[in-house]
């Protein structure tokens, strides 16, 4: 009896003494507090990190990282300016003819990838190896390759011999079962190269691209352009317990991808390879803090002398934990276990008041940064429509003015995002060339009246129409079929039903709705579009008429055609930003605002938090990280986290106690009764 | 023996058949493969991109047999599959389903072993207890509690345990997993205390009743009437005779701790099987669901089959024919 017993306050105290050493709720190692680890976190793995196709934020957020580029965005200058990278400097710029631009590359020399045992595949104990140019050529015959499925094969495909490649290479294969078996290389090297791609020796490169694509640079501070070594798509083949590549990124970025577990963590460790580690006395671009910035980033600390110069990156590690839910991952936020976070939507009120941080947040040193994305949200008519759309003529211009001008985006914005977005005005987002902070579009001004009598104007006095006696009915067309899209369309229809319009929603899931704009059977929907680059030719394009969705499935949903836009628009889009080009813009602009294809609502707004360890931050409004030139304070974050989660344990011990209380009576009872 | 074994293994496969045509029929009722191939590419692919993504997934062909394709179709790949334990790829991400599988086991059985065990340690001495207290005010709350703790939602004991424990009184992490053996109990122990707090009630309730209708029979009256001890009764007598029920209710669940635990793993962020099939069935990932379905079908008939076999071993006066 008495060995059971004792058998029992055994197993007591094994489960109490790893009970008691568990009371933190600190998820990190102790050893890692005084480290520069940033913690970030993530809802949803990315489905591939092959930067031919990673094209998501959350891909982005490794590929960025791990993957260097020729040409990066400055990291606190607005509007958005392209600076050297791997590019020992700007490429220069040489017109062929009126058709064709070169566009001529040099490459910094003595880049290595990132340790990994791939390398071997060209020399025994190989870890790594020199970037070379071929290395970037090889990365744009994968984006024209159809195996790879890259999403940018379109703009892309503005690259001289870049389609025809394409075609060599589907040729090559359809000609030969056995030579789609070849390793990608040697089929790459079979077709040959692609015409407009050219290497000068190991650091030299030229690109030939069409004249009227100017944009094509953006696409060269973007992974999809990384140098990748061929190396790294032989290994990395899911055989033999090999990842894939999808799955093993290698590149010549800042931090390289030291554990990938999809479901639980990624963990980014500086890259000891890296060009700014291994040759900081270059002081490029890309591997120095800049000196420069706006106005305002004087104001922030973020050009304080202690940091500006120096080598980046000051992070040695970021770790990323999936947050599935919302509600836990803002909770570890403010215990101060991630470093940033946004705002969820549960804690809106608590955090923000009156458009700015609340007083309790702020005593804690948390930061709220604002940034306007490069996107703009919009309602669209169809104007290949007989009632709404360009058959219909004046009386349907005048409509489709009456309607943008009872929509009231602010309103809307509060409730449906709590206040976050900019209300739109024109096409273009602030931080774009282009973006007239004066600039009031006055079909998007508040004026029931104006409507009323625009839309009598069109031929529906009181919104009624004539032929039927009844209140003019449109459809209001989405695949969107959840109960808050239908709050957020109902306000839209509601603000119509003012002009005596009735706007129907017709929600219908995604292919029936595919389907409805592949037959141009829609009226009224609403859109939205993130920019690729900075550049406004990237939102200009969406009204541009060989873009109609009608024509060839392209972007411009609205089907809107304008011969003298589209002349503008070809004009804007091969000018350096010039006053010229800020003109074409302007007019574009006007013709939008008569002509009114869409009525626009807002550009999305991210607000941020940080705490007061993390430093030098700046939102970058596109989803390429910017984190080697961020830095922490961990001691500080040490000490906060430590006061702001110390175990409350009375609670423990009131419990204890009683469950004590409630059985004592009963033991005593029992031992009475037995006696 | 034998042909009792070999009845039950063949319901068994058209039990599981069944539920694969069932899953089939319905995960294609309330989606397509377009919507399959689309969650995984993303919206702003080109269709060639899609009719291509379908063609190297085997959703090109038509859904059920019919002329012409009596083996060329869907319904027929989906069986050979499973039935040949060849489960592919995810859609999602085209990584091997088999190696998800072998990664995920080890942080579901780290979470479910020892709830499993913690449970039974927890809940059948409770239930000794009360039923030891029997019509004392020890056992009449003992009942008022778990009927409490048996109605309100597991959901609920996750938000309120990781807002109070986590947030409030900061005891343990509110969530996240690390196989670090220095993390792993801290990680471990609120999704233990919230998968103990949610079970006991049911447990406690259900061993209570099995405990005292063993108690009141004929030889537990003998043996106090001889004047053996309450305790002596309880721990000897009565749990011994009340094995036959404890065991149907344990041997069915053990199957399901390599399954993991659905809500557990996703709310506490344990990257386990359970996180995986809420992961597939929200991101339209048919390949992964199909296989979670197969296996916990399998896993089900097994623990059926086994639960019978060891009546016999622990009572023999039970004999399967």
């Amino acid at each position: 009896m008495a060995k059971s017993r004792g058998a029992w306050v055994a197993l007591g105290l094994l489960l109490l003494v790893p009970g008691l050493t568990a009371c933190t709720n600190n998820p990190y190692a102790e050893a890692d507090d005084q480290r520069k680890i940033l913690y970030k976190s993530y809802r949803e793995a990315p489905r591939t990190l092959d930067p031919a196709v990673a094209y998501t934020t959350s891909a982005h957020a490794i590929t960025g990282e791990v993957y260097e580029t020729l040409l990066e965005y400055h990291y606190l200058e607005r509007p958005y300016v392209l600076i050297p990278g791997l590019a020992a400097e700007m490429p220069t710029r040489q017109e062929i003819d009126a058709d064709w631009t070169l566009y001529r590359f040099a490459l910094r020399e003595g880049v290595l990838y990132q340790d990994d045992p791939c390398f071997a595949l060209g020399g025994e104990g190989r870890t790594t190896r020199e970037v070379v140019t071929a290395d970037i050529a090889f990365e744009l015959m994968r984006l024209a390759d159809p195996a790879v499925n890259s999403p940018v094969a379109e703009p892309l495909s503005n690259i001289r011999g870049f389609a025809e490649f394409s075609r060599r290479l589907v040729e090559a294969r359809e000609g030969d079962p056995g030579f789609g078996e070849r390793p990608v290389q040697e089929q790459y090297a079979a077709v040959g190269p692609m015409e407009g791609v050219r290497t000068l020796g190991r650091y030299g490169f030229e690109v030939v691209v069409s004249s009227r694509y100017p944009q094509i640079l953006y696409w060269f501070a973007m992974p999809f352009t990384t140098p990748v070594p061929w190396e790294a798509i032989a290994w990395y083949d899911g055989e033999a317990g090999r990842e894939r590549f999808a799955d093993h990124p290698v590149g010549a970025g800042p931090y390289w991808l030291a554990l990938y577990d999809k479901h639980a963590r990624f963990v980014l460790e500086a890259n000891p390879n890296w060009y700014g580690v291994q040759h900081p006395e270059w002081r490029a671009p890309g591997a120095t803090y800049p000196d420069t910035g706006e106005p305002e980033d004087y104001a922030a600390g973020r050009l304080e002398s202690s940091v500006v110069g120096q080598p980046l990156p000051f992070i040695e590690r970021i770790e990323f934990r999936r947050e599935k839910e919302s509600i836990p991952y803002f909770n570890k936020f403010l215990q101060g276990y991630y470093d940033a976070a946004g705002i969820i939507k549960e804690s809106f009120d608590k955090v923000i008041h009156e458009g700015a941080l609340s007083d309790d947040m702020r005593a804690t040193g948390i930061a709220l940064e604002k940034s306007v994305e490069p996107s703009v949200f919009y309602i669209g008519f169809n104007m290949e429509d007989d009632v709404v759309g360009a058959p219909g003529g004046d009386e349907s211009r005048k409509l489709r003015q009456a309607m943008s001008l009872v929509v009231d985006t602010l309103e809307y914005t509060r409730l449906f995002s709590n206040g976050r977005g900019v209300p739109a005005q024109s096409l273009l987002p602030p931080g774009l060339y282009g973006y007239d902070a004066a600039y009031r579009n006055p079909f998007r001004q508040l004026d029931v009246e104006r409507a009323r009598r625009l839309v009598a104007e069109a031929g529906y006095p009181d919104g009624v129409d004539p032929a039927s006696g009844e209140p003019l009915r449109l459809t209001f067309d989405t695949s969107d079929t959840s109960a808050q899209g239908q709050l957020r369309f109902k306000f839209f229809t509601r603000a119509w039903r003012q002009l005596g319009i009735d706007v129907v929603i017709e929600a219908t899931n995604y292919n029936q709705f595919q389907e409805k704009v592949r037959n141009g059977a829609y009226q009224v929907f609403v859109w939205g579009w993130f920019a690729d680059y900075p550049d406004p030719e990237n939102f200009l394009f969406l009204l541009w008429s060989e873009m109609a969705r009608s024509k060839g499935g392209g972007p411009n949903t609205a089907n809107f055609s304008n011969p003298r836009y589209d002349a503008l628009y070809v004009a804007m889009k091969a000018r350096p930003n010039d006053a010229v080009r800020l003109a074409e813009i302007e007019e574009m602009r006007a013709i939008v605002e008569y002509e009114r294809p869409w009525i626009e609502l807002t550009h999305s707004e991210a607000y941020s938090l940080y705490h007061g360890w993390l430093t030098h931050v700046k939102p970058f409004g596109m989803s390429f990280p910017m984190t080697k030139y961020t830095d922490l304070d961990p001691g500080l974050r040490a000490r906060r986290r430590a006061a702001w989660n110390e175990p409350i344990l009375w609670p423990l011990y009131a419990a204890g106690a009683l469950v004590v209380a409630l059985l004592v009576p009963a033991v005593f009872t029992f031992l009475r009764e037995r006696q | 023996m034998l042909a009792y074994v070999i009845r039950r293994l063949v319901y068994g496969v058209g039990v599981v058949f069944g539920v694969l045509f069932f899953l089939f029929v319905l995960f294609f009722t309330v989606t397509s493969p377009d919507d399959v191939a689309r969650k995984a590419l993303g919206e702003r692919v080109p269709p060639a991109v899609i009719e291509q993504w379908k063609a190297s997934h085997g959703y090109d062909r038509p859904l059920f047999p019919g002329p012409g394709a009596w083996t060329e179709n869907m319904l027929f790949e989906h069986y050979r599959r499973m039935l040949t334990f060849d489960f592919g790829n995810s859609d999602a991400d085209d990584a091997p389903i088999a190696q998800r599988l072998r990664r995920g086991m080890v942080p579901s059985l780290t979470l479910t072993l020892p709830l499993f065990l913690l449970s039974l340690l927890t809940a059948i001495p409770l239930s000794l207890l009360v039923a030891f207290f029997r019509e004392t005010y020890i056992d009449r709350l003992g009942v008022v509690v778990s009927v409490l703790a048996m109605s309100v939602s597991i959901l609920l004991y996750i938000i309120g345990a990781q807002y109070v424990v986590g947030r409030l009184l900061h005891w343990f992490p509110i969530s996240g997993f690390d196989s670090d053996p220095e993390l792993i109990v801290r990680f471990l122990a609120l999704p233990l205390l919230v998968g103990v707090l949610a079970g006991i009630g049911g447990d406690v309730r259900f061993y209570r009743t099995v405990f005292l209708e063993e108690s009141n029979t004929d030889y537990v009256r003998t043996a106090r009437a001889k004047g053996c001890g309450e305790g002596r009764i309880m721990a000897r007598h009565v749990f011994r005779n009340s094995l036959i029920p404890l065991l149907t209710r344990i041997i069915l669940a053990i199957p399901f701790l390599f399954m993991g635990s659905l809500l557990l793993e996703s709310f506490f962020g344990i990257p386990g099987l359970g996180a995986i099939t809420v992961d597939a069935i929200q991101g339209n990932d048919f390949s992964v669901l199909r296989t979670m379905v197969y296996i916990g079908s399998l896993l089900f008939v097994l623990g059926q089959i086994v639960t019978d076999i060891s009546y016999g071993l622990v009572d023999p006066r039970v004999r399967i024919e």
